[in-house]
């Protein structure tokens, strides 16, 4: 062949295509590289912005740790209560919701509708300094939660009557043409092929929580973001105790994302080839 | 009766008590009068197939049969077990129970459950449905999974089979519950053009060991070879029936007619 000539690329020749895909791969590995240095750059970035409040070093190390062990734990316990009535109310409200009972229907949806349609702050005043009025008082740690769980409930309700109305009509028809009962057929058949698409959207509704959960300390209960505010506020540490926990809530909510994401990617597999 | 004389499309004698007793049937949809007076008995150990142009009502009877859908006047007996249409109360539910126990049923869309291995899925209906313990109702799918031979596949999940064993599994679940009669509403539509033969052989094979069907479907070959009687269904009526050899060679209404040269040709 003359030297320099363009060699006519042969498709079918197997070299070529395994020279393709690792092209392909350092493509992607290049890609990885440039995306971690605008990361990279953007904190330098914010540092340099940080630097110039004169940061108090010394104040984030004692408080610090103080604001994590107090905080994370009240955080996670708050939302992790939540995130279970919610799953509870919302397994109860979208079998109302998708039942054929006009009342239990709408009761259910009158629900979501509410507590989709008002803010979470308010609902949580209402409990907590609403409810009062009525002689109803509720310790703030039970009026947050129960805040949390109804509002995330309501939004949780869609999600699961979705999934279940997604399982397809045949097979419904053909666990009742077995004779199994209407319950049977939802325990059966329809809730574990449900739950498949239902416990990702779930993750997501607890990293959200994670998040949501600071608008309980209005109440003044000590979770990362009350913790925090207590811990600056009389010390004119404010921006210190403030980055602490959103460093925080920025962990916390990416460890649960891939937690979320490798349960995703296990579901996906199940089942299939 | 020798499997010979069966293909021979022979008369079959009527003993006893009809397996499927349906009378005067009628189904609305709105104002769609979809089933205008149906009449069927179908005999123990017959195999009786449902033609007719699309939208004439067949899968709307099968469906009426096991009350899939609810009938609008009328009634049908499985079995001994006899409901009219219109009622519900708790102890019609508990018949309703019993009359789809059995009756097996085939759909065109095989609808097996994808979060159950092959065995499972066969093996669900005893368990959940019979309350037969699990070992037993492994053994009686393990029995029908090798009538349709696929007992080989028995751990895999469905999405790994092919259309046409799809079909076979969902013929052995339905075989699981050891109904009286089993129907089929077009088991070979959606299925690759080259694999309705194995179906058709199981389907062949079932009436051969003496099961009662009622097949809808469009595959003429096997209505001429395997039914003892032909259907020919129009606007929610039987339009006509008889012997294979009578309605395929001799029809006698011009609506069989006109259907069956279209469909023949
Ligand atoms: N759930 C339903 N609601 C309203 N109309 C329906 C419903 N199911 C069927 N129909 C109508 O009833 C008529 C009969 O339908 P059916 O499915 O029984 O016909 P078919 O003979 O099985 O046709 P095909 O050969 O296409 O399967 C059609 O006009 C159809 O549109
Ligand atoms: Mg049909």
């Amino acid at each position: 062949m003359v030297p320099g000539a363009v060699r006519p690329v042969d498709v079918a020749d197997a070299a070529w295509g395994e020279r393709q895909l690792l092209v392909q791969a350092r493509q992607r590995r290049v890609r990885q590289l440039q995306l971690f240095a605008v990361w990279l750059g953007i904190i330098v970035l914010v540092a340099g912005v940080l630097v110039r409040f004169n940061l108090d070093v010394g104040f984030m190390t004692t408080w610090g740790w103080f604001i994590l062990s107090r905080g994370v734990p009240t955080t996670l316990g708050v939302s992790l209560a939540s995130i279970t009535f919610a799953t509870v109310l919302a397994l109860i409200g979208s079998l109302m919701r998708i039942s054929r009972s006009p009342i239990l229907s709408g009761i259910a949806s009158f629900y979501v509708s509410l507590f989709r349609g008002t803010p979470l702050l308010v609902q949580i005043y209402i409990i907590y300094i609403g409810l009062p009025q009525l002689g109803i008082v509720l310790p703030a740690i039970f009026a947050g939660v129960l805040a949390l769980s109804l509002n995330y409930g309501a939004y949780m309700t869609e999600i699961f009557r979705a999934g279940i109305q997604s399982i397809g009509h045949g097979q419904r028809e053909a666990a009742l043409s077995l004779g199994m009962t209407p319950q049977q057929t939802f325990r059966r058949i329809i809730w574990p092929q449900a739950v498949r698409l239902i416990i990702p959207p779930i993750g997501n509704e607890f990293v959200a929580m994670l998040k949501d959960s600071s608008l309980v300390s209005v109440m003044g209960i000590w979770e990362l973001t009350f913790t925090a505010t207590k811990s600056g506020r009389p010390r004119f540490k404010n921006m210190e105790a403030l980055l602490i926990a959103a460093a925080a809530y920025w962990v916390l909510t990416a460890l649960f994302s891939t937690i979320q994401s490798l349960i995703e990617s296990r579901l996906g597999k199940a089942h299939e080839r | 009766m020798s499997a010979e004389e069966r293909f021979a499309g022979g008369e079959r004698a009527v003993n006893g008590e009809p397996v499927v007793r349906v009378r005067n049937l009628h189904k609305w949809f709105g104002r769609l009068h979809v089933l205008r007076g149906v009449d069927l008995d179908v005999a123990e150990r017959e195999v009786v197939v449902i033609i007719g142009r699309s939208g004439s009502g067949k899968s709307t009877f099968l469906r009426c049969i096991n009350f899939l859908e609810e009938p609008s006047a009328g009634e049908v007996a499985v079995a001994g077990i006899s409901i009219p249409a219109g009622h519900r109360g708790r102890e019609l539910n508990r018949d309703l129970l019993k009359l789809r126990m059995r009756t097996g049923m085939v759909f065109q869309e095989f609808n097996l459950f994808p979060h159950m291995t092959v065995l499972e899925n066969v093996s669900e209906g005893p368990v959940t449905v019979k309350r037969i313990p699990r070992a037993e109702a492994v053994r009686m799918g393990e029995h029908f999974l090798a009538k349709v031979g696929l007992l080989d596949k028995r751990d895999e999940y469905p999405i790994r089979l092919s259309s046409g064993q799809k079909q076979r599994v969902a013929i052995a679940r339905a075989l699981c519950m050891e109904p009286r009669v089993m129907l089929f509403d077009e088991p070979t539509s959606a299925l690759d053009p080259e694999l309705t033969g194995e179906v058709l052989d199981v389907m062949r094979q079932l009436a051969r060991d003496g099961m009662t069907m009622l097949v809808v479907t469009h595959e003429m070959g096997f209505a001429r070879d395997v039914a003892d009687r032909v259907i020919f269904m129009e606007d929610g009526i039987f339009v006509e029936q008889g012997p294979p050899d009578v309605i395929f060679r001799r029809p006698q209404d011009p609506r069989t007619q006109r259907f069956l040269q279209r469909v023949l040709d």
